[in-house]
């Protein structure tokens, strides 16, 4: 008989898949997103794909939100998961305007 | 792959190049036979056992890029600084030291394969730490090496043209040297041989191999698309500055089930999930210098379509420099984000996902650019102005890249499995752990592993002929 004191409570056994799924959802949705983004900045997609690239980061925050909830996650991991979204969102902006502002600078 | 024709650093550097090159094949060999232990468990059993197979599958994982990675020092050297490398025959005498030493282990690994478990066995069969498991002899001659190549590009890079290029690969291989000191000695007290085990492991990959990837990155943008040195040297900074602000500290997610101290968990956490964010950068980067290169050619002014040429010198190299970018973001920061969090490492660790990690991320962000560099080593050997794609480079690639992807995925499955059935319903026990491993999911993912690691093996012979006989193919423009 197992000791009931060794499986640890915190995630219900049916959460498991959901879990799995969604985060494996938020590592593809991120990857679309910074992958789109990326793409349409350098011109190698037309610029309407743009708003294509927020809705996989909409995806990816909210796959994050279901794997956070499902794990129940502590006040701290809560807030560094919501920083690193938020994080997540911006920095592409920040390296494609650094990289662009430094082009400007240098060879013009 | 050695030439009269080149100077004796890139001399030196195909020397390393290509015993890299020689490790890379034997740790696939031994992979592959410790992927066909997990399906029958009797193959080699009690000739070359398991933790034999797996002890020089990963350890010739990490000599190869070692040696990689000295190889593409001395190949840039020269082209940074503007001077012949200094020291450069001390350097060839150590490299002669390192390919024995290495020599030794192997043989050593393979036929002695254990010790009396006492101070014999540490010194003259193995250490037991994983990654570094070399006896303390050949420690002593690793640093040894390690200090004669550090040496020679200081000297270099002090005597010639500091570029910031050189200047972070001087300050980064003299912390990666350095590192390799805190795995040498041991303690009878595992928490604390762990926490000292990781100093070399950890800050290894996740702190100075990163800047070392960041650095050659810069390399290769530089020499096969042309892209502005100010730029790519003003960003190499960047990343420097936010790899070592992440990665030192994201030291904690392997401090979390070792006997630490409990605030490394969140430690751990916080600095785990910034990690991720200079592998994007890097992606975005390479992206966008490449976009903005081919795009200025693109404006040029063209009498027709045709006439716009491609602003790639070497575009097998530089298709090895993309799948890196894409490979450091997917297998470094993604999958190792998947199982960072304390809250999921509880029950990921040590099951299949680690390894489906750690097959992505060493193959993404270093074996991937360092199969670049020697493509750009090849090119040079053999004079080629501009090196185009044969069939053979196309179906490496896509046989490598397409393999390593099946193994992660076939890993991720069954780590999966591990985490549900061994952890969450069994507790982790040992009946748990077993009942795990009989799983139907966890053995097809056994299998397709295997599958995949043939693949991956197959591209390894393809590219193998490619670099081989590039110098007598005539799609190459010389």
């Amino acid at each position: 008989m197992l000791d009931p004191s060794l499986i640890r409570p915190e995630i219900a056994l049916d959460d498991f898949l959901p879990i799995f799924v969604s985060s494996v959802l938020a590592m593809l949705f991120g990857g679309f997103y910074v992958g789109i983004y990326t793409a349409v900045k350098v011109k190698m997609l037309k610029s309407w794909a743009m708003p294509i690239a927020y809705l996989f980061w909409l995806f990816t925050a909210y796959c994050l939100y279901i794997m956070g909830s499902l794990m129940h996650v502590g006040e701290f991991t809560a807030k560094a998961l919501i920083v690193s979204m938020i994080g997540y969102l911006l920095l592409p902006h920040a390296v494609y305007h650094m990289q662009h502002q430094v082009h400007e600078e240098n060879e013009h | 792959m050695a030439s009269s024709t080149l100077n004796e650093s890139k001399q030196l550097a195909t020397w390393y190049f290509t015993f890299a090159f020689i490790l890379f094949g034997a740790q696939l060999l031994f992979g592959l036979v410790a992927a066909i232990q997990y399906v029958m468990p009797g193959f080699l059993f009690e000739i070359l056992d398991f933790s034999v197979a797996r002890t020089l599958h990963i350890n010739a994982l990490v000599v190869w890029m070692v040696f990689a990675m000295f190889g593409s020092v001395y190949w840039l050297l020269p082209d940074e600084t503007g001077i012949d490398t200094v020291g450069i025959k001390i350097g060839k005498l150590l490299y002669w030291i390192f390919v024995a030493a290495i020599a030794v282990v192997v043989l050593v690994y393979i036929f002695v394969q254990v010790g009396p478990a006492d101070e014999t066995t540490i010194w003259f069969i193995m250490e037991g730490r994983e990654y570094i498991e070399a006896p303390r002899w050949a420690d002593f001659g690793i640093v040894v090496v390690a200090l004669g190549f550090v040496a020679n590009l200081f000297l270099t890079g002090i005597k010639g043209k500091q570029t910031g290029i050189v200047t972070v690969l001087m300050a980064d291989m003299i912390a990666f040297a350095g590192l390799y000191l805190a795995g040498m000695f041991f303690t009878d007290n595992i928490s604390v041989d762990q926490y000292w085990w990781w100093w070399v492991i950890h800050l290894w990959v996740e702190a100075t191999w990163e800047v070392f990837v960041g650095a050659i990155a810069a390399y290769g943008l530089i020499t096969m698309i042309g892209a502005h040195r100010k730029v790519v040297e003003m960003w190499l900074w960047i990343e420097v500055a936010m790899l070592f602000g992440s990665g030192i500290l994201g030291m904690g997610h392997h401090y979390f089930w070792i006997g630490t101290p409990e605030y490394w968990w969140e430690i751990g956490a916080l600095f785990s999930a910034l990690e991720p964010l200079p592998l994007v950068a890097m992606f975005v980067h390479v992206l966008y210098d490449w976009g903005k290169t081919q795009g200025a050619e693109m404006n040029a002014e063209h009498t027709d379509e045709d006439s716009v040429r491609s602003v790639i010198q070497n575009k097998p190299a530089f298709t090895w420099f993309v799948f890196n970018a894409f490979g450091n973001f997917l297998g470094a920061g993604v999958w190792g984000f998947f199982h960072t969090l304390p809250q999921v490492n509880l029950y990921t660790h040590g099951t299949q996902f680690t390894s489906a990690h750690g097959h992505l991320a060493f193959f993404g962000a270093y074996a991937t650019i360092l199969i670049g560099m020697m493509y750009i080593a090849v090119q040079g050997k053999n004079n080629i102005k501009v090196m185009n794609n044969t069939k053979s480079s196309i179906w490496a690639v896509s046989l490598i890249v397409g393999g390593v992807m099946g193994m992660t995925v076939a890993l991720t499955i069954a780590g999966y499995v591990q985490v549900l059935v061994s952890r969450a319903q069994m507790g982790a026990t040992w009946a748990g752990y077993f009942d795990g491993q009989a799983g139907m999911w966890f053995a097809q993912g056994m299998d397709w592993r295997l599958i995949m690691g043939v693949v991956t093996f197959l591209g390894f012979l393809l590219l193998a002929k490619d670099l081989l006989t590039t110098g007598k193919n005539p799609v190459h423009e010389r």
